[in-house]
């Protein structure tokens, strides 16, 4: 496959400070040189365990922040989508207001937005409590409409943040399936997990992060083969 | 984005803002009239019935005042807030920071529609009918919306990058309310020179003496400083709003780490 680069990362660091103005408690570097490089259309995985750095790396590629040092370059990609489940709702909204919210922030058009809003309510099965406020939402719909208003967006590229654990078994399997037709598309994917397993079913390629810094890179095979060598150490 | 979606999508949180609120309570939007209507009540108890102050105009005088300040002040003080509070939507993707102050604003302004038909109710009353000379109101109200917006997203950006800031941003809302003569005529100072400064340093001091003389006093306002006011409001904007752009990153990352 000789497609061409989407993403190239290059000796990446990003550092955060903590503390106030007068005393600086802690300087913690989140992500210490990474490169690595995703080419178009490809599923690409990055394993980890938690705070190993995957969400500062979600947000950069998200085009949220911006490394301190290092170049991310991001070719022809015109939309990109990170979804991360139960986040960004506002809770004293409801299900349908918080899904238009969204879509506008993705740059929707109002109108556009509300045109796919039956299509939202229907997949994440939330019936009369669509239109009751988030707040109200027990963990497992706070996921199924997170995971709905996110598999309607037509991006280029999609960062995915452990997303296929979803709710309950029924709506996990829906879920999985609409995902898998979306990984086999024409888009580049990006797929952040501590689960070796998941990262091996869905990816060619894959970078293993540990205190932010790469520890392993390559095919996806060997490299979880490596992570879960390494986890299982730590649990032993 | 563009910048018509961006304000699009701050009308639409301020919408659905004021949706939810109202829903929550029994008595939903007829609060909009109500809290307006209580606050004159507890001028007149404490201005007519207790000090027994100011005569028969003084309710009017005070509402001329209160109710524009009240306006900024509120719109300030939840503004100031607004960046912070919107940390998650901002962790999901990068768009305008400005839309979250701005969100604010509009959901204060819908409000203020209400207060603002309470106040003339009020005027005319106690007796003061409409003039050709209300037709300022709206110009006021323009100019006085662009100050508190000014306000707001400087409020909005000290507090990302200082939370410190809020206690000050209370404490200058609290000293506006008592430099802007709204208990008190500005026009009574007796030094003319420190009536000119105060009118000069205090944008909100002239807006709300213009009110009055407006809608009580049926007198033209002070045409070139108003627009004084406005062409240095709609230049501070349009620097506020680049600097929103150029620092959009950075308030991420100020308020993500």
């Amino acid at each position: 496959m000789n497609q061409p680069i989407a993403i190239q990362a290059r000796d990446i660091c990003v550092t955060y400070q903590l503390g106030s103005v007068f005393r600086q408690q802690l300087v913690h570097h989140a992500l210490n040189s990474i490169s690595f490089e995703v080419k178009a259309g490809e599923n690409f995985g990055v394993l980890g365990r938690n705070g190993c750095g995957k969400s500062t790396l979600l947000r950069l590629l998200a085009g949220v922040v911006k490394p301190d040092s290092g170049t991310l370059i991001v070719n022809n990609i015109n939309s990109r989508h990170l979804m991360t489940l139960g986040l960004g709702f506002d809770n004293e909204l409801t299900g349908r207001d918080n899904a238009l919210l969204s879509m506008m922030m993705q740059g929707l058009k109002k109108k556009d937005a509300q045109s796919r809003l039956d299509e939202i309510e229907t997949f994440s099965e939330l019936d009369k409590f669509f239109r009751q406020p988030v707040r109200t939402y027990s963990a497992g719909m706070r996921a199924r409409l997170g995971f709905a208003v996110a598999i309607q967006a037509k991006t280029e590229l999609l960062l995915l943040d452990e997303t296929l654990s979803v709710g309950d078994q029924a709506f996990k399997q829906k879920a999985e399936k609409v995902m898998l037709e979306r990984l086999k598309g024409q888009q580049t994917v990006v797929f952040v997990s501590h689960n070796a397993e998941q990262v091996n079913k869905l990816c060619d390629h894959c970078i293993w992060i540990e205190q932010g810094e790469i520890k392993a890179a390559g095919d996806t095979k060997s490299v979880s083969k490596l992570y879960r060598e390494f986890m299982n150490k730590l649990n032993s | 984005m563009t910048y018509s979606q961006s304000f699009m999508l701050a009308h639409t949180m301020a919408v659905m803002k004021l949706k939810s609120e109202a829903s929550k309570l029994h008595l939903s939007y007829l609060w909009w009239v109500i809290e307006p209507l209580l606050f004159v009540a507890v001028f007149y108890v404490v201005f007519e019935v207790l000090l027994g102050r100011g005569g028969e105009n003084f309710i009017v005088f005070l509402m001329c005042g209160k109710i524009p300040f009240l306006w900024l002040s509120k719109t300030v003080n939840s503004g100031a807030n607004a960046l912070v509070q919107g940390k998650p939507l901002m962790a999901q993707r990068d768009f305008p920071k400005y839309v979250f102050p701005l969100a604010q604003i509009q959901e204060n302004l819908y409000k203020q529609w209400a207060v603002f038909a309470i106040l003339l109710l009020f005027l005319m009353l106690f007796g003061f009918m409409p003039t050709l000379y209300w037709l300022w109101l709206p110009v006021l109200i323009i100019v006085n919306y662009l100050l508190l917006v000014l306000l707001t997203l400087l409020a909005a950006l000290c507090v990302a990058y200082i939370p410190d800031m809020r206690m000050v941003v209370q404490m200058g809302t609290m000293f506006l309310m008592f430099s802007s003569g709204i208990f008190w005529d500005i026009r009574n100072i007796t030094s003319i020179e420190m009536q000119e400064l105060l009118l000069a340093l205090n944008p909100l001091a002239f807006l709300i003496d213009a009110y009055r003389q407006v809608l009580m006093y049926g007198n033209t306002p002070d045409l070139e400083h108003l627009s004084w006011i406005l062409i240095i409001s709609l230049t501070c904007l349009l620097l506020f709003i680049g600097l929103y752009q150029k620092l959009s990153y950075k308030i991420a990352r100020r308020l993500l780490s």
